[in-house]
């Protein structure tokens, strides 16, 4: 197999025609589906015979909690890509996608909190799940905190690289150690194997919201990058070219 | 420069920079004494839980003693010359961790029993939380030197380094307090003891490997 299509990632000047196209289309079509799901699963779908209309924050709770743990696996991928590969997009990348984990995961914790405080009558509880998103929050401020400290661009882009890496095989175990350690916290609403435990009626918005919060974050990541690569190219000959061309963005 | 004269010097280094080692040790028992002071004396609290405060210091003063391991080699210069040594830079990290795991582990582990009896821990349980500290803090210590690695270029990096690697002692200190906990009522504890070899290996293989290549991007 020829890795030749990957090496075109590494010019940032490719990555960003080849991207040009898509962020905002990706974007504007996420933010759609996204208010479209939220739109039905807040108004339309069926209230829970339990907990009542508060289960309708499930809507958001979840997709930011899925986006924030797949986030942080596209965080260690791009940094093993960029270590052994030596790929100047992957640094982009990391650059681009930290802070949005960062506020996925804020976003799930501050939504659990609220659902939290009406399903079990507290804002927060030392449960495995909620303890391991507070951590992956941190991890994501780790790198992020790094990034801003060292000055050097490449050091910054190497050492994001190695803290993302060192991330992404330490995330199973911290997430298993505090299963072991508590667990109060229902089981996850979807796995690939089974079918889900709710109606078709509560869970067909929840995907679309899932759906639609993916699409969007994928938007943003490229047109964050998009940027980034002007920064770092605004020396360059294409970056004066296409910035007299185009005017700034 | 061969591995045994860098070893012998790194030796030097630290005997001649003793006071350091002192002073994470007492930073560790300050902190062991804040919990009593801050929460209750009684032995009704302490007793179950003095792993937990002893890990928690523990934990903290291996991170103040880890987190500027390498900063005088960089500014002295001698790390470029790590670099250019033709030696591999991951063993080289090793080495220095694990001489400064010596300095300052062992002390503290002879310590533990003294602070044992400060926080009316049961002599039985005693071997249990110092297998647990033996155990344990080589990953402490190696996860350590990879913040201490990647911010080796920063003037102030401490609180860096904190929010950095902190997240990743989770594990460590739980399979740590939970062994203790295992053993104080009475149920099998290896286990846990197994986690934690585990995790100090695994640490093993990533760390230097990864503070070598942190290492070799800040010397350039």
């Amino acid at each position: 197999m020829s890795w030749a299509w990957l090496h075109k990632f590494g010019s940032p000047k490719w990555f960003f025609y080849w991207s040009y196209a898509w962020a905002r289309p990706l974007f504007v079509s996420g933010l759609l589906v996204l208010v479209v799901g939220l739109i039905w699963g807040l108004a339309f779908a069926p209230e829970d015979y339990q907990q009542g209309n508060s289960v309708r924050i499930i809507y958001l709770h979840v997709p930011a909690a899925m986006l924030a743990q797949s986030c942080y696996l596209a965080l260690g991928i791009a940094g093993l890509v960029g270590l052994v590969w030596r790929i100047k997009t992957a640094a982009i990348f990391i650059n681009a996608m930290a802070p949005i984990g960062a506020v996925m995961a804020f976003i799930a914790l501050v939504t659990g909190a609220i659902w939290g405080k009406t399903a079990w009558g507290a804002w927060w509880v030392w449960d495995a799940r909620l303890t391991s998103m507070l951590v992956l929050f941190l991890l994501y401020m780790g790198i992020i905190a790094l990034q801003n400290s060292l000055e050097e661009v490449a050091l910054a882009d190497k050492s994001a690289a190695v803290i993302s890496l060192v991330g992404l095989i330490n995330l199973p175990i911290i997430k298993y150690s505090v299963v072991w350690w508590n667990t109060l916290h229902q089981g996850a609403t979807f796995t690939l194997t089974d079918k889900p435990a709710m109606p078709a009626s509560m869970w067909l918005p929840l995907l679309v919201a899932v759906i639609g919060f993916y699409v969007l974050v994928v938007g943003l990541v490229l047109w964050r990058m998009q940027s980034d690569i002007l920064w770092r190219e605004r020396r360059t000959s294409w970056v004066k070219q296409e910035v007299t061309k185009h005017g700034v963005y | 420069m061969t591995y045994t004269s860098f070893m012998r010097a790194q030796y030097a280094v630290l005997w001649r920079s003793k006071q350091d080692v002192l002073n994470a040790l007492l930073f560790f028992v300050i902190v062991v004494t804040l919990f009593p002071l801050g929460i209750d004396p009684s032995p009704a609290f302490l007793t179950p839980a003095a792993g937990g405060i002893v890990w928690c210091a523990t934990v903290l003063a291996l991170l103040m003693a880890i987190e500027g391991v390498f900063k005088e080699d960089y500014r002295d210069g001698s790390m470029e010359q790590w670099v250019v040594s033709g030696l591999s830079l991951s063993l080289l990290v090793l080495i220095k961790v694990m001489l400064q795991w010596g300095a300052v582990v062992l002390p503290l582990l002879v310590m533990t029993p003294l602070l044992g009896q400060m926080l009316f821990l049961p002599n039985d349980d005693l071997g249990v939380l110092m297998l647990t500290l033996l155990l344990g803090t080589p990953s402490i210590f190696l996860m350590g030197a990879l913040g201490a690695a990647l911010t080796v270029s920063l003037k102030q990096g401490a609180m860096l380094v904190m929010l950095l690697i902190l997240p990743f002692y989770v594990p460590v200190i739980i399979f740590a307090t939970s062994g203790l906990q295992a053993a104080q009522a009475g149920l099998p504890y290896s286990g846990f003891l197994a986690m934690l070899l585990a995790m100090s290996l695994l640490s093993l293989v990533v760390s230097p490997f990864l503070s070598a290549i942190a290492i070799k991007a800040s010397v350039n």
